[in-house]
Order: structure tokens, then C-alpha cells, then sequence
């Protein structure tokens, strides 16, 4: 394999002929199988999902300002609404966000590749999610259905509403978009790393994507098979989820979370990955604890496998296995909570920039840290036969899938947003609509952590019958659908200067932020080939060879000043 | 309009390798997460068939009295996937040894396949003749589902496999060449090995 010279800057003057205006057509965007457009176009599908999720979530909210039945909907109507906003946010936006949005634009560039390792497998799998959206939409077609996003048997196989099987259907190629997107991942990881990058000197957004993709092949079979059965037993009246028959629908459970309680991880350890690069790069401080952050995704990785049995406490498993799995639980805590230190230890006496970026991830330390820890006792078993099924329940996963994962999505975004696109966005606005975003979220689901501890339970669409308690939990929905609008309007003012920005946005130069990985060393937007040859990589958290450039008005990575590249380069000390 | 497409497509890069042989190894190991995906899946489904023939419900009760023993056609179905497991080896080694053959073998793994999946439908019908309904009782069920479950796995291998035999024929497999008939073995042994464990686990299940 050729190499560059090393210590030569690699070649980040923008150029007419990027991965924009490579060729032009739709045709030659549909059938690209250039894993930048590939992200862009995951990027685009994702983010009109979750307008569409964030409707039906708005919608939820609005109905429960009133405690009684309103006439503007019925709750039959209300519960077709919750169970869209959660199969639509889980299933089309929160899982395929990270790794096959951003991660598809970012790897093979982190990687100094030309593109993933299977380009059309890639492709193919854009297609299936589509196809799969397809799918959801013609079920709201079809009759649409209000099962919940978990698809709980009995109820999912005999429910008047005629839209479960093309939903599980839509489900199940979902899941093999997935599935497709994960093994691309690990065979570019492992057959595609630069010269001198070992496994301990990827980026740790790679190590996540890594993790997340061993869960992805791993974990979604048991998905597709359990969706199958249930589409069958749906069809047919008969199934192993059917008691009459000799079956059970507690297997059902089981199977179910076997997939979705590791799929959780699908959504928060790629955030995790993102969270490691802006912290490190927008603090221009070597990330702290490396291995303890590479090896936290791989054991969360390995113990999202034992812990699905933590959402059937009340199901009636057995004592024995809920003491199991409660007691695993906790173990989670713990490459978690190894995550947050580092994090922190690599912020403390770093150089922090307060970039738009910087503000998610810090807004992301503090909602992954009260998401995080509210599990705890969700996974304790006493308390969580009083908070199963309330909204403490509702607010603690919103806080880990919303607050941590959504919002980890939201600052990768915008700290590849220059690379993506070639153009600055407005930090004010970007400042704004992140402290909107955080106030917003924070009224809409703290509250509900009072409202559950004090038994309001999720999914229930009047509370006016709720004895004693209906003008306290009146209050607290008041709050909570107020800081929702609030929410709302943070994102839709960062959609629009993010829009603003693609045609009135400064030129973006090659290292905006300070970055030290290998795709800031590429042109913004990077070219069709990402690089023409295969550039040589030293410690990607390195920061003390990058410098500002006055001329590009960025930062370079100054390849001279580095011994792994140079050898001669000047001693320095301290800066890890 | 669909050729300017097509072009389209066939002019891009296909593959970040520039080493054909960095190219295989990828390709290799690719297959074999596919494989691990689909072994989850075959997992999944025997071990939901495992737990509910075990369940309280169903002991002492499976097979139900009214329903016959499992098709003996399985047994002929599995010597011919074995067997066609067989081929299917000889021919990879041939390619690599770059031996003749290579086009024989496959033809003839080809015919074992499809002979694997006449029999089990040959099963079918013969359950179902033998009051073996499908909607009546589960262990009618699961049989249905595990084999229609693997009888699918085999359908998608065959197509693949029909260009692999098409290009064996055409002598275009040789030590240069392998990529196309190892991905399709793996796929093919892997096939095999699900099936005798389903197998297995049927017969274990369908004992009193």
C-alpha cells in the first residue's frame, strides 16, 4: 500500500470537484454508492422522520393538557399517535441515526479509505430503510394499529386494527437495514485501518460504531424471527405466543426485549462515540482514559445481552431470574459511569471552546447522567413494581434515547456539519437553539419523573378519574407540554439556520474545530476519493500538532511536529 | 433510461480494495457475519421451539394422539442436503486446485438442492394428507414453521448458487478465482449444519 510522505500536510485546499458535485443528477444520487452521499441521504430520510415522529409527540402532549376526553381526539386516535411517535422514533430515526447517517459519512474518512468495505451492500441496505419506512407508512394506510411500539402479544394479534403487519413487516427489513449497516462496519474496521493505526489508535467514535455494529448482527435476528411469529400467529390465529394453544405470551417478552433492550445500546453508545470526539477535540485536550473508553463500549456491548429480563419484573418470571437480572442491571452502571469520569477528566483544565457542539455534549453529560442514574432505580426491584408503567418509566428513556442519544446525534451533526456540507452555520443560533432544546427537554421530562413517582401511569389518555390526584398531575402535564413547544421551537429554529446556512453559510475551511482524526485533514466537503492515497496516522488525540492557520482561517494538523510521523520532530513534553 | 442507469451504476467504484486478494479476505469474513446472523436466527427459533415443547402445556401431550410421527421423507431430504454439502466441497477444492470439474460438481449440487427442497415439499404434503394441519395444534405449527423457516434460507441460496454453477460451468473459477464459489459454499455448508440441528432438535422434540 502507498503511503504519503508522512510528515508532508495532507491536501485540504477546498476544490471544485468534492463529493457534492462529483456528478449531478438524481439518478446519481440514488444509485451512489459513495458512503458520504449514502449518509447524506440516510442524514435527509432520518431527520424527516423525526419532524413526523415529533408531530405525533406534540400531538400526545397537546391532548394531555386536558385532563378529560377532548373532542378533537378521540383516545382511540391517542393511542394510534403514542404508538406511531415510538415506532417511528425507535425503529426510523433513533436506530438508524448515528451509525447510518453520520457514521456512514465519517468512518471510512476517519479511516483514510476510499469507502466502506461492501459499497453496494451499503446502498442496499439505504434501501431496504426505505422500503421499510414505506412499509410503516402504508400500515398508517392500512388501518394503522395502537399496540405500543413494543408489539405486545396478545393484544398485537388480535387488536381490530388492520396495520400491525405491515408495520412488524416494515420492522423486520428495518432491521436488516441494520443488520447490513453493522456488518459493513466491522469488516471496514477490521480490513481497512490506515498505516499506524492500531485498534488502540481509532478514533473512538470507530470503537463505538464498532461495538454497536457487534449488537446490530447479533441482537436483530432475534427481532426479525420474533416479528415473523407474531405476523404469522396474526395471520393464522395460531402461535407459540398463544396460551390456548399451549404457547405463551410472556415468550413473546422475552424475545422481544432479547433484541430491544441490547437495541437500546444500538442507540446510545454510537452517541457515546460522538461524545468522546467533540469533548476531546472542542476541549483541545488528549482524550482521558482511551482503553477505559474503548473497552466501556465493548462491555456494554457484551452486557446488553444479559439485562433483558429487567423489563419483565412484573410479567410473573420467576423471583430467582429477577434477582439475576436486576443484579446485572447494575453492572451496566459501571463502563457507563467509567465513560462519564473520563469525559469529565478529559474537560478538566482542557481549553474549552463553547462551540455549538461543545454545548451538546456538555448538555448531553447532564442528561445521560439523570437518565443514566434513574435507572438504577427502574433496575432496583422494589421500586420498580411501584414505578413499572408510569411515566418515571417514560421519563427516564426519554432522557437516555432523547437526552442522550438524540442529542448526541444533534452535536455530531453539527460538528460534521462543516465537513458534510462545506459551510458554516451560525453559532449564535446554533447557541440558542441548543439552550432552547435543553430548556425545552428538561421541563418535559423531569416533570415527568414526578408524575410517575407519584402514579401517574404512561400511555393512559385521561387522568380527570385519577382519585385525589388529577389537579397535581394537571399542573405537571401543564409544564410538560409547555417545555415540549419550547423543545420544538429549539429544533425548528435549528432547522432553519441550519438550512440558512447551505446557501448563505461562510465556506467552511478543512479544520473548523481543531481536529486531530483524519477527516479534518480532507477538504470541506471532502472530495469523491476522501484521500488519494492512504495517508499514515499518528495518536488521533494529539492535539498539540494542530495549530490555527491565520490564511485558512481553520486549524492543520501540523504532520512535522509529530514523532510518530517524524522522527526527527522536536521533543516535547506533557502533552498527554 | 434504465441502460443510462445501469451504466450508471457499473461505473462507479465497486470496492475500497485495491488488492484482490485484501478484497477476498473482506468478502470472506463479511459472509461469515451474515452467517452468524442467520445462525442467531435459527438459534432463536429452535430454542422459542425448545421452550414451548418443554412448557407444562405440552408434556405428555406432543405429538398430540391424533397426529402422526414426523414425515419420514426428512430423513432421504437430509442425505441429499448432506450429500450436496459433499459436492459443493469438491468443487471449491477443484477451483483452487484449479482441477477440472469445477462445473460438474456444481451442477450436481445444484440438483441435490433442489432435490433437498422437492422432498421437503413432498413432506409437507405428506404431513398434511396425514391430518398434520398446520392450524391445528403446535407441534403441527412449529414443524411448518422451522422447516418453511430453513426451506426459505435454501430458496435465497439457490439463486446465487445458480450463477455460481453457471460460471463454473463456464470455467471461470480457478485458484485466481474464488470468490464467488467460496462465498456460496459457506453459505451452502452453513445451510447443512442448520439443517441437521433443526433436524435433530425436531426429532428430540417429536418423542414422547
Amino acid at each position: 500500500m502507498t503511503t504519503l510522505d508522512a510528515t508532508r500536510p495532507l491536501d485540504t485546499r477546498p476544490s471544485a470537484d468534492n463529493y457534492l458535485t462529483h456528478s449531478r443528477g438524481v439518478l446519481s444520487w440514488i444509485l451512489t454508492l459513495d458512503h458520504k452521499r449514502i449518509g447524506v441521504m440516510y442524514l435527509v430520510s432520518v431527520l424527516a422522520s423525526f419532524l413526523l415522529g415529533g408531530v405525533f409527540a406534540l400531538l400526545v402532549r397537546t391532548k394531555l393538557l386536558f385532563p378529560g376526553e377532548v373532542s378533537w381526539m378521540s383516545a382511540e386516535a391517542y393511542n394510534h399517535f403514542f404508538t406511531l411517535h415510538g415506532a417511528v422514533m425507535v425503529f426510523l430515526v433513533i436506530i438508524p441515526s448515528i451509525p447510518a447517517a453520520l457514521g456512514n459519512f465519517v468512518l471510512p474518512i476517519m479511516l483514510g479509505a476510499k469507502d466502506v468495505a461492501f459499497p453496494r451492500l451499503n446502498l442496499a441496505s439505504y434501501w431496504l430503510w426505505l422500503l421499510g419506512a414505506t412499509c410503516v407508512v402504508l400500515s398508517l394506510l392500512m388501518g394503522s394499529f395502537d399496540t405500543g411500539w413494543t408489539f405486545y402479544t396478545p393484544y398485537s394479534t388480535t387488536t381490530r386494527f388492520g396495520g400491525v403487519v405491515p408495520v412488524v413487516t416494515g420492522a423486520f427489513i428495518l432491521g436488516f437495514s441494520s443488520i447490513f449497516t453493522g456488518m459493513n462496519f466491522i469488516v471496514t474496521v477490521h480490513k481497512l485501518r490506515p498505516p499506524g493505526m492500531t485498534w488502540f489508535r481509532m478514533p473512538l467514535f470507530l470503537w463505538a460504531l464498532y461495538s454497536t455494529a457487534l449488537i446490530q448482527i447479533l441482537a436483530t435476528p432475534v427481532l426479525a424471527i420474533t416479528l415473523s411469529l407474531l405476523a404469522v400467529e396474526r395471520i393464522f390465529h395460531i402461535g407459540i405466543f398463544d396460551p390456548a394453544w399451549g404457547g405463551d405470551p410472556v415468550l413473546f417478552q422475552h424475545f422481544f426485549w432479547f433484541y430491544s433492550h441490547p437495541a437500546v445500546y444500538i442507540m446510545i453508545v454510537p452517541g457515546m462515540g460522538i461524545i468522546s470526539e467533540i469533548i476531546s477535540v472542542h476541549a483541545h485536550r488528549h482524550i482521558f482514559g482511551y482503553r477505559f473508553i474503548a473497552f466501556s463500549s465493548i462491555a456494554i456491548a457484551f452486557f446488553s445481552f444479559l439485562v433483558w429480563g429487567h423489563h419483565m419484573y412484573t410479567s410473573g418470571q420467576s423471583g430467582l431470574m429477577n434477582v439475576v437480572f436486576s443484579a446485572i442491571t447494575f453492572s451496566v452502571a459501571i463502563p457507563s459511569a467509567i465513560k462519564v469520569f473520563n469525559w469529565l477528566a478529559t474537560l478538566y483544565k482542557g481549553s474549552i471552546s463553547l462551540t455549538t457542539p461543545m454545548l451538546y455534549a456538555l448538555a448531553f453529560l447532564f442528561l445521560f447522567t439523570i437518565g443514566g442514574l434513574t435507572g438504577l432505580y427502574l433496575g432496583t426491584l422494589n421500586t420498580d413494581i411501584h414505578l413499572h408503567d408510569t411515566y418515571f418509566v417514560v421519563a427516564h428513556f426519554h432522557y437516555v434515547m432523547m437526552g442522550s442519544a438524540l442529542i448526541a446525534m444533534i452535536g455530531g451533526m453539527h460538528h460534521w456539519w462543516p465537513k458534510m456540507t462545506g459551510r458554516m452555520y451560525s453559532e449564535f443560533w446554533g447557541r440558542i437553539g441548543c439552550t432552547l432544546v435543553f430548556i425545552g427537554f428538561n421541563l418535559t421530562f423531569f416533570t415527568q419523573f414526578m408524575l410517575g413517582s407519584q402514579g401517574m401511569p404512561r400511555r393512559y389518555y385521561s387522568y380527570d378519574q385519577l382519585p385525589g390526584m388529577a389537579e397535581a398531575f394537571k399542573t405537571y402535564h401543564h409544564i410538560s407540554t409547555g417545555g415540549s413547544y419550547i423543545m420544538a421551537l429549539g429544533f425548528v429554529i435549528t432547522a432553519i439556520y441550519l438550512i440558512h446556512s447551505l446557501y448563505r453559510g461562510k465556506p467552511a475551511p478543512a479544520n473548523p474545530w481543531g481536529g486531530r482524526s483524519l477527516e479534518w485533514q480532507c477538504p470541506s466537503p471532502p472530495p469523491h476519493d476522501n484521500f488519494k492515497v492512504t495517508p499514515r496516522v499518528g495518536d488521533c488525540y494529539d492535539f498539540s500538532v494542530v495549530r490555527w492557520d491565520e490564511a485558512s482561517n481553520g486549524y492543520i494538523v501540523d504532520r512535522s511536529l509529530d514523532p510518530e510521523l517524524n522522527p526527527n520532530a522536536p521533543k516535547r513534553k506533557g502533552h498527554h | 433510461m434504465s441502460f443510462f442507469s445501469f451504466q450508471l451504476f457499473r461505473n462507479q467504484r465497486v470496492t475500497p480494495f485495491t488488492d484482490p486478494t485484501a478484497r477476498f479476505e473482506a468478502g470472506r469474513f463479511g459472509m461469515w457475519l451474515l452467517i452468524a446472523t442467520l445462525a442467531v436466527i435459527f438459534a432463536s427459533t429452535l430454542m422459542a421451539y425448545v421452550f414451548v415443547r418443554l412448557s407444562p402445556n405440552n408434556i405428555g401431550n406432543w405429538p398430540p394422539p391424533h397426529m402422526p410421527p414426523l414425515p419420514q421423507a426428512l430423513l432421504l431430504s437430509t442425505i441429499f442436503l448432506i450429500a450436496s454439502s459433499g459436492t459443493m466441497h469438491v468443487a471449491t477444492l477443484a477451483a483452487r486446485r484449479g482441477e477440472p470439474g469445477v462445473g460438474v460438481w456444481m451442477v450436481a449440487t445444484l440438483c441435490l438442492g433442489c432435490a433437498f427442497l422437492g422432498v421437503q415439499t413432498y413432506a409437507w404434503i405428506d404431513a398434511m394428507r396425514d391430518n398434520m394441519a398446520f392450524t391445528k395444534h403446535l407441534y403441527a405449527w412449529t414443524f411448518y414453521v422451522l422447516t418453511v423457516l430453513h426451506a426459505l434460507h435454501v430458496i435465497g441460496g439457490l439463486l446465487p448458487m445458480l450463477v455460481t454453477t453457471r460460471n463454473a460451468v463456464r470455467g471461470l473459477y480457478g485458484p485466481e478465482r474464488l470468490a464467488g464459489i467460496t462465498y456460496c459454499g459457506m453459505y451452502w455448508h452453513f445451510l447443512d449444519a442448520a439443517w441437521i440441528v433443526l433436524y435433530a432438535t425436531l426429532l428430540w422434540g417429536s418423542t414422547r
